[in-house]
């Protein structure tokens, strides 16, 4: 009888974990089976024409490109700033408890309420209109937590002998920073990053009131004024305002280069996501 | 390494930040906001122009005509699109801005439904029926002459110009159309779509989007008794009522690229762009009888 | 110096977000002004004349999310328990990797298999029940559900890892099953750090905006009569994310009382976001510090 029940349970869990895989990577078969029709160099290298009937997305990749480095050069310092704080910086539990918290309660805000602030605060009152850097501004601090929790992670994993060997040698506190404690954890930030940059590419609902429009763009220039095209924004109005058949294949294409980037932003993260893995396990 | 990166990093903000300031000023954009409808015509046409002239044209909806209104009344943009005229309303929200309307076509604005409720054979409808079934009085097809089917009707958002004609020709004005609470479609794909893989439903859209495979459009039963459907003809006649002008909007005289757009819309390659999305161009509407 | 950037950016990063914060409550003032307690419990929003009750909304975010973690929960943290506790450590690793590289994909893409694909299921499989289209609530509630499993999975699978081997191997050696243990020791210890997986898993279906607004029928005012009926997952409505994401939002700015209502809209959202958050994370970070 209890034999049966582990059996049981070894077998409902087993099968879940099955289902889960395979709904997960059902998705991305989906995407990639109708997307690849519309697969081909001139899809990645051409424009937009004809309201997404023809064409391609090269402008759109290179919006969204735009957007998420921008938001990787905003997010950085205030990032590393954010780390140091919790793990060197701040001596007492409790401050460094409610930084926790503060950090997972910024991961979890809503994207459409970054939207809205960036709509107030840079389309009305900068008056920048529509502009690639109020979307970059604002993807950084959404992408925030991720990359500020993916390298105080890994500053907690670096032994403290390290810190300890350059106390001993003499080092000031923000010598030992620079020498031991940022070279070492480069490779926190740059998974962090790489996760950030991955999230930032998909979202539509923070910048299609303030960074992005349909057509016409291609690079910016400036900063007031100078909207982008991006994939995200343009596959949501394509899913709705599309006007020919002929588009249907064009917008599962422009799904499967999303989806494409934003596994592969994470892909190359995997390795360094592996050993934040294995360290918070030891 | 650690080197490379804290000065690629600095390079790349003095980079972003001599861009911005370098190029602040650029007055050569034309930025264009509105109407869905409107947009197809005038992003192929904008397209064009891009690849002639090397214009530099930028093209958004949102917000649909209301957006391409209020944009152009904020300054945002200097070209409007909108299916449906502005309002004394939206001119007493901008007093410094003079709304400039012009026409380059027109559309109408269909009840269309799916096939079921088509084979079913509901082909038209009276204004009375139609403002029963919106308000809610009329809810199975059986009641207006089709098969028992419930009847869905999905409705436009608000701020689309077909919402606002539709309000307009139902009700007289679209601030007397009584509040309900339908489900909503934005825009005219999500419209077709939805109306084309749901029994029983109904929607308003654009009539050039009736593939007659899917969706159908409905006529208009008027007090005559006498059905119009939104044929191209009853749209130029303006015997179909629920006919839209489309047009683009600028602030006065149009002006430097705006004008040169304009003129490209009202010149024979912009109306069989306009024809060519299945809306009526210019000359295919009737001269307008007096008192129309 | 470099104490001093990193709380210059430090306080730059809490001054953002406090700002963000300030401008839904100043600015949703005149809403509650206008509307009192009724905000929250009115049942009617038309803006065109000015009524706005948020109930609806605050109704449809409830059930989307509250049945998406219904559906999640109990996937998730079987998928959990077999990842934790059954596999070897490098198959954990792969299977860990893989889900977490599908957490990533993008909800815009989501919405887009809810629009042309789920809707289309659910209208078929539910159609003798007189449902009118395939845009419900219980569409959204299926699709967040799967949106969140795998942050469901990841974390519950981090906490079930918490649990110290040791007591593993002393309830196997007590001659305990492998499931016993499981249910005695892992499930009881990691309580806590699986509340606040589901929590957190909640909390991002709460927030998730572009998806459920594909799929979620945007139907105004839709409350049912008794409260705990089912039937309102078979019909449209509407959430405080989807109305934010909306046609109303790039109307109201003209009206001063219509946008005082959105952004009571987003405080609203933020409210909840916030103290389902915390309420999964308080815990969790005094845990592992």
């Amino acid at each position: 009888m209890r034999r049966l029940l582990d059996r049981l349970l070894f077998a409902t869990c087993g099968a879940t974990a099955l289902l889960v895989c395979a709904l997960l990577i059902g998705v991305v078969f989906v995407i990639a089976q109708r997307g690849a029709p519309a697969m081909s160099w001139t899809f990645l290298t051409e424009q937009i024409r004809q309201v997404g009937a023809q064409g391609g997305i090269f402008f759109n990749l290179v919006g969204t490109v735009i957007l998420i480095t921008t938001a990787l050069v905003v997010c950085t310092p205030v990032a590393i700033g954010l780390a140091l704080l919790e793990r060197v910086y701040v001596r007492s539990e409790r401050w460094r408890r409610s930084l926790g918290v503060f950090l997972y309660t910024l991961n979890g805000l809503p994207s459409i309420v970054f939207g809205i602030f960036g709509f107030i605060v840079f389309v009305k009152w900068l008056g920048w209109g529509k502009s690639w850097l109020s979307g970059g501004i604002l993807l950084g601090m959404m992408i925030l937590p991720t990359v500020t929790v993916a390298l105080i992670e890994r500053m907690k994993a670096l032994p403290s002998r390290y810190v300890q060997a350059a106390a001993a040698l003499g080092l000031k506190q923000s010598q030992i920073i620079w020498s031991v404690i940022l070279p070492q954890t480069r490779s926190g930030l740059l998974t962090g990053s790489l996760l950030g940059m991955a999230r930032a590419a998909g979202e539509t609902a923070p910048i299609m009131f303030t960074a992005t429009i349909f057509a016409g763009a291609t690079q910016p220039h400036g900063v007031k004024e100078s909207p982008v095209l991006s994939l995200p924004y343009h596959i949501f109005i394509l899913a709705q305002d599309s006007f020919d058949p002929a588009v249907g294949a064009k917008l599962w294409g422009a799904a499967l280069v999303l989806l494409a980037l934003v596994l592969l932003l994470s892909g190359i993260a995997l390795p360094g996501r592996l050993k934040m893995h294995e360290e918070a396990n030891v | 390494m650690r080197i490379l990166k804290s000065s690629s990093i600095k390079s790349l903000a003095t980079c972003l930040a001599s861009l911005a300031a370098a190029t602040f000023a650029d007055a050569g954009t034309l930025k264009i906001n509105g109407s869905t409808t409107v947009n197809l015509p005038v992003a192929e046409a904008a397209e064009n122009l891009r690849a002639e002239k090397k214009m530099d044209i930028q093209v958004d909806t949102q917000g649909g005509s209301s957006g391409g209104i209020s944009m152009l009344g904020e300054g945002l943009v200097q070209l409007g699109m909108a299916s449906k005229h502005v309002s004394a309303d939206d001119r007493a929200k901008f007093p410094k801005v003079t709304f400039n309307e012009i026409h380059i076509g027109e559309d109408a604005v269909a009840l269309i439904v799916a096939k079921d409720v088509w084979d079913g054979g509901v082909h038209e409808l009276t204004k009375q029926q139609v403002r029963d079934i919106y308000e809610g009085r009329v809810t199975n097809w059986k009641d207006v002459g089709g098969k028992a089917q419930k009847i869905v009707f999905l409705n436009k958002e608000p701020g689309r110009g077909t919402w606002e004609v539709f309000a307009h020709w139902a009700y007289g004005d679209p601030k007397k159309a009584p509040q309900v609470s339908l489900p909503e479609v934005g825009g005219n794909e999500e419209t077709r779509n939805k109306v084309g893989s749901t029994r029983g439903a109904i929607s308003q859209l654009s009539s050039a989007w009736a593939d007659e495979k899917k969706v159908f459009a409905l006529g208009i039963k008027g007090d005559d008794g006498m059905a119009v459907l939104p044929t191209n003809e009853n749209i130029a006649s303006h015997a179909y009522p629920m006919s839209r002008p489309l047009f683009v909007l600028t602030d006065g005289e149009p002006k430097g690229d705006a004008r040169v757009l304009v003129d490209y819309l009202l010149s024979p390659a912009g109306q069989a762009l306009v024809r060519k999305h299945g809306y009526l161009s210019l000359d295919q509407l009737a001269k307008p009888a007096a008192g129309n | 110096m470099t104490r001093f950037w990193s709380i210059a950016f430090s306080a730059f990063a809490v001054a953002f977000f406090a700002l963000l914060l300030g401008i839904f409550v100043v600015q949703s003032i005149p809403a509650w002004q206008h509307s009192g307690m009724g905000y929250v419990t009115g049942s009617r929003w038309f803006f065109r004349t000015h009524q706005f009750g948020a109930l609806p909304m605050i109704y449809g975010t409830i059930v989307v999310s509250g049945v998406a973690l219904l559906l999640a929960a109990p996937v998730g943290l079987a998928s959990a328990i077999f990842t934790a506790e059954y596999l070897p450590r490098k198959a954990r690793l792969a299977v860990k990797v893989l889900i977490e590289l599908l957490a990533g994909i993008p909800s815009v893409i989501y919405g887009l298999l809810g629009i042309l694909l789920l809707r289309n299921w659910i209208y078929d499989l539910f159609a003798r029940f007189d449902i009118s289209s395939g845009d419900t609530l219980l569409t959204a509630a299926v699709l967040l559900a799967v949106m969140i499993l795998p942050t469901v999975v990841t974390l519950s699978d981090d906490a079930l890892r918490g649990v110290p081997g040791a007591q593993r191997h002393a309830a196997r050696s007590l001659g305990l099953t492998r499931a016993e243990t499981i249910c005695t020791v892992s499930l009881r210890q990691s309580a806590r750090g699986l509340v606040s997986a589901l929590l957190l898993g909640l909390g991002r279906a709460i927030g998730e905006t572009i998806a459920v607004f594909l799929v979620v029928g945007r139907q105004d005012n839709n409350l049912p009569e008794r409260w705990l009926s089912l039937r309102p997952l078979l019909e449209s409505g509407q959430t405080l994310t989807t109305k934010l994401g909306g046609a109303e939002a790039n109307i109201a700015y003209g009206d001063p009382l219509h946008w005082a209502a959105m952004m009571g809209l987003g405080l609203l959202l933020l409210a909840i976001v916030i103290v389902t958050t915390i309420g999964g994370v308080w815990k969790k970070v005094g845990h592992d510090a």
